[in-house]
């Protein structure tokens, strides 16, 4: 890629001379803010890492980044990105979810934000348009929070015969009431009902799984929401030990044994989100860098999982998916 | 002198200039002419391949729609029937996952309701049975068979463009796809113009459709975004079939080709930076530049050098010509060019050598002056040849004369009175002695030694000596009445004798004198010693000689100082008072 070649050469060239035309700091600092622990993230910061790659920035070659991690605890978001705000990073990078580009917001007026989240940035209030985001944030959305209804769809496609779900909430994100409203619309669309299961701790999923078990639901229809996405595992055994089909965003969860998963490829989003803030250390004004809206959004499925939920998993679902766990 | 080395100077230049234009001219013209031609065949090149690779971007981007188009045919093979079609379904979702550009697939029936919609975002859609007839998209299917909407953005962003496809007959119905073109990027980004030129592409409004920069296009129908792209498009317009060249968005002057996308009435815009794009031009340009220098270094080496040389020997001719000018005739002009320089040096040098001579003769003629006769100095001269000079024995008529009391005289007078009366005397004597063509050997103070028949012969030598003195006699004794009037006392006296005498230059380098030694220039000093004022004795030959011609009487045996035996001598007669003959 010529141009990449091109971007590649003026990053290290930026680099090459950036600790002489600035003895301090030698490097420029990414601030990057992210609402879990480092462990789940891993694959997230691999692509982010790619995506600055890409314009020829390597952490602890020409760039630092500076990490803050709430470990799950979300409401932490605001003071550990006051804390990078202070620190003048000169990007910060707000990752994992809107809650996080909402506190980075807070934050700072001035530096520049690159978020990466799953919900519509505009109905956030994060940024005023996806083409001229205006003031001081740009990043890229994964289209996982609009397409929690076909999560519903592909669920009641895998159980036509059931005439509920249950439906899980966290009320402590941003977009659960509008993604609630799009299933609820979903669901009278497709005829059935819906049990909305709020749960906001891991502590609760327990309860939740009790309950959708209790309301004899079809099946568990995750929202978008990164506490249960970096959480997949837990999920999965949950579903195992409960014998309840269920589907979220993340790709992770098939993997760790659920039965599917439906959202936004986050391995993209994250690279983008690596690229933007590249493009902002080369000194790209935010408002020139539009909102990036991810245009893969995958099917991932578990035939294991299915075979042992004894679920006869429909050959256009199969045809359909992009993976397929055998 | 000045004058002489401006001349020079400018004779270096004017061989210099020539020789020097006439190796830079034809080196330049040649070069030149070279890189015009070479600048056009670049062009035309650089034409081409831009031309080559806008129809190979073309057929990228033209690959990208067709492949969708192609993707669809296999939906609109079958006509509908009245029940659901599980089979078209299952093809429908295989075909979301196969094309990723594709966000939804909307299958119409021959009737046109709508069958099956599905969709990566919306909710899918089975047996709605809407009536869609009426869509433009399924209207511009049903008539054209496959029909392209214009570009829209969503949300003012997000480049699309629905597809509708008609199957070959109304049964089997329509599809209509909505593409995501955002997916092209990965078409675009992958063409390369050279090192740093890429690939754009415009709808049919001049809004971006496709750039390597995927935040261009995600800027929506933004006029200041699209104005640079716009630009360079209609640059190529204009351009038509010459290298189109304009500037981008970052102001970079570009070369530019154009290819258009049928179907969508796209058109793919390539650029690549001129200065990248006519590097080959360059290059070969400064290559030329560069050789053309050196041909101008090496012309002006060669001229310069080859002007010295030629200044060179004209040089040597003119500091000859000076030297010899100044009287060196012996210096001698060397030039060895084997040319027409070298001639003139020889002639020079002939000249000198020649010269040399002329001033030689002419110092030895001035001398001659000395004691010839003007006459015979000039005969001398006109010859050239003074072999006369030479030592030989010839018969000669040697004639002295002096002036009596002269001794006494100039021992009593003041010296202006002694210098008067020589003056007087010298002055008659002169003219006479021209006259004759007498030959002066010597003379001092008052005493004078004539030769006649030397160094040329003359007729009747004897005669014209008598003559001679006869006549200096009297001129002498016209002279002497005025001295007596004041009171000088001084006479005059002359001897003659003929016979045979050794004649000839004596001294040494430039004291030379023609003098006669013998007998007979004793005898006529003593003769002349012996005669008193108003005498002219001559010897027996003399008298022999001329007593035709003059009255000359035997005056008796004398006995003369240095000779053992007497001789007889003789007076020449002659008009003691002129005005009274």
């Amino acid at each position: 890629m010529r141009r990449r070649d091109a971007l590649a050469w003026l990053g290290s060239a930026a680099a090459w001379t950036l600790p002489v035309r600035a003895q301090t700091p030698a490097m420029p600092v990414i601030g990057y803010l992210a609402p879990e622990s480092p462990g789940p993230f891993d694959s997230r910061l691999k692509a982010f890492r790619q995506g600055l790659a890409d314009v020829g920035y390597v952490e602890g070659r020409n760039v630092e980044i500076e990490y803050r991690w709430a470990e799950g605890q979300y409401d932490r978001l605001p003071v550990l990105a006051a804390d990078l705000a202070s620190r003048q990073v000169a990007v910060l990078v707000a990752s994992g979810g809107a809650p996080a580009a909402l506190a980075a917001k807070a934050a700072t007026k001035t530096i520049t934000i690159v978020f990466e989240m799953g919900g519509d940035p505009v109905a956030l209030g994060v940024v005023d348009s996806l083409s001229r985001p205006g003031s001081n944030l740009t990043g890229v959305s994964s289209l996982s929070v609009e397409v929690s209804r076909k999560r519903l769809e592909f669920m009641h496609d895998l159980r036509p015969a059931a005439s509920s779900f249950a439906v899980a909430v966290n009320p402590t994100s941003p977009t659960s009431g509008s993604q609630v409203r799009n299933l609820q619309t979903t669901a009278e669309a497709l005829g059935i009902r819906l049990h909305v299961m709020n749960a906001s701790t891991a502590g609760e999923f327990e309860a939740m799984f009790l309950a959708a078990t209790r309301e004899q639901a079809g099946g568990l229809v995750f929202t978008s929401d990164p506490y249960f996405a970096f959480r997949s595992t837990q999920l999965a055994d949950l579903c195992f030990r409960y014998s309840m089909p269920a589907v979220t965003q993340s790709r992770d969860f098939p993997m760790a044994g659920g039965l599917m998963s439906y959202g936004g490829d986050f391995a993209q989003s994250h690279r983008r989100a690596g690229t933007y803030a590249a493009q902002v250390l080369n000194g790209e004004k935010p408002s020139n860098l539009p909102v990036q809206l991810v245009t893969k959004v995958e099917l991932a499925l578990n035939l294991k999982t299915a075979t042992a939920l004894s679920i006869a998993i429909p050959p256009s679902l199969i045809s359909g998916a992009d993976t397929v766990i055998e | 002198m000045a004058g002489q080395h401006l001349r020079i100077h400018g004779l270096f230049q004017k061989y210099f200039l020539v020789l020097f234009l006439a190796v830079v001219m034809p080196l330049t013209t040649n070069g030149l002419s070279e890189a015009w031609f070479g600048y056009r065949d670049q062009r035309t090149r650089l034409e081409q391949l831009l031309g080559v690779e806008a129809r190979s971007a073309g057929a990228k981007i033209q690959g990208f729609v067709d492949g969708i188009t192609d993707q669809l045919g296999w939906l609109v093979q079958l006509p509908w029937t009245g029940e659901p079609d599980e089979r078209r379904r299952i093809d429908a979702l295989r075909l979301l996952r196969q094309v990723p550009a594709i966000v939804s697939l909307t299958l119409i029936d021959g009737n046109g309701r709508e069958r099956l919609y599905v969709s990566r975002i919306g909710l899918n859609r089975n047996e709605s049975r809407v009536d869609r007839s009426a869509d433009v998209a399924v209207a511009g299917a049903r008539s054209a068979g496959l029909w392209y909407s214009k570009v829209n953005y969503y949300r003012d962003s997000e480049p699309y463009m629905t597809i509708a496809m008609a199957g070959n007959r109304p049964s089997v119905g329509v599809v209509v796809a909505e593409v995501n073109l955002k997916l092209i990027w990965d078409v675009i980004a992958a063409i390369k113009i050279g090192q740093t030129g890429y690939a754009f592409v415009l709808d049919e409004l001049g809004r971006l459709v496709a750039h390597p920069d995927i935040s261009l296009v995600l800027r929506g129908a933004d006029e200041t975004t699209l104005a640079p792209f716009r630009e360079v498009w209609e640059a190529v317009r204009r351009a038509g079939a010459d290298v189109a060249t304009s500037r981008n968005a970052s102001g970079i002057a570009v070369a530019a080709a154009a290819a258009p996308v049928t179907g969508p009435h796209w058109t793919v815009v390539i650029e690549q930076p001129l200065s990248e794009a006519f590097r080959p031009i360059y290059a070969a340009l400064w290559r030329t530049v560069g050789f053309l220098l050196v041909g101008v270094a090496i012309a002006g080496l060669m001229a310069y050098a080859l002007a010295s040389r030629m200044i060179k020997p004209i040089h040597l001719l003119e500091e000859g010509t000076e030297r010899i000018g100044a009287g060196q005739f012996g210096h001698r002009i060397d030039i060895r060019t084997g040319d027409e320089l070298q001639r003139l040096a020889e002639s020079f040098n002939a000249m000198a050598a020649g010269l040399a001579e002329s001033q030689e003769r002419q110092e030895r003629i001035a001398k001659l002056k000395r004691f010839l006769a003007p006459q015979v100095a000039e005969l001398v001269d006109r010859t050239g040849d003074d072999d006369v000079l030479e030592g030989r024995r010839t018969e000669v008529v040697t004639v002295f004369c002096d002036l009596r009391g002269f001794t006494a005289f100039s021992a009593r007078a003041t010296p202006e009175e002694v210098m008067f009366v020589l003056s007087e005397y010298y002055d008659a004597l002169g003219q006479i002695i021209t006259r004759y063509a007498a030959t002066l050997t010597s003379f001092s103070g008052d005493g004078l030694m004539l030769l006649i028949n030397a160094p040329v012969s003359v007729a009747e030598p004897a005669l014209r000596a008598v003559d001679l003195a006869v006549e200096m006699q009297m001129s002498v004794q016209k002279l002497i009445v005025g001295w007596q009037e004041r009171g000088y006392r001084i006479g005059f006296g002359m001897g003659l004798a003929m016979g045979p005498a050794t004649v000839g230059r004596i001294g040494y380098e430039s004291r030379f004198d023609y003098t006669a030694i013998g007998s007979v220039v004793n005898l006529a000093a003593r003769l002349c010693a012996s005669a008193s004022d108003r005498e002219i004795l001559a010897d027996a030959t003399v008298a022999e000689a001329v007593k035709d011609k003059h009255q000359v009487h035997p005056i008796g045996m004398r006995l003369m100082k240095g000779y053992d035996e007497a001789f007889l001598v003789y007076r020449v007669a002659f008009a003691e008072r002129p005005e009274a003959s």
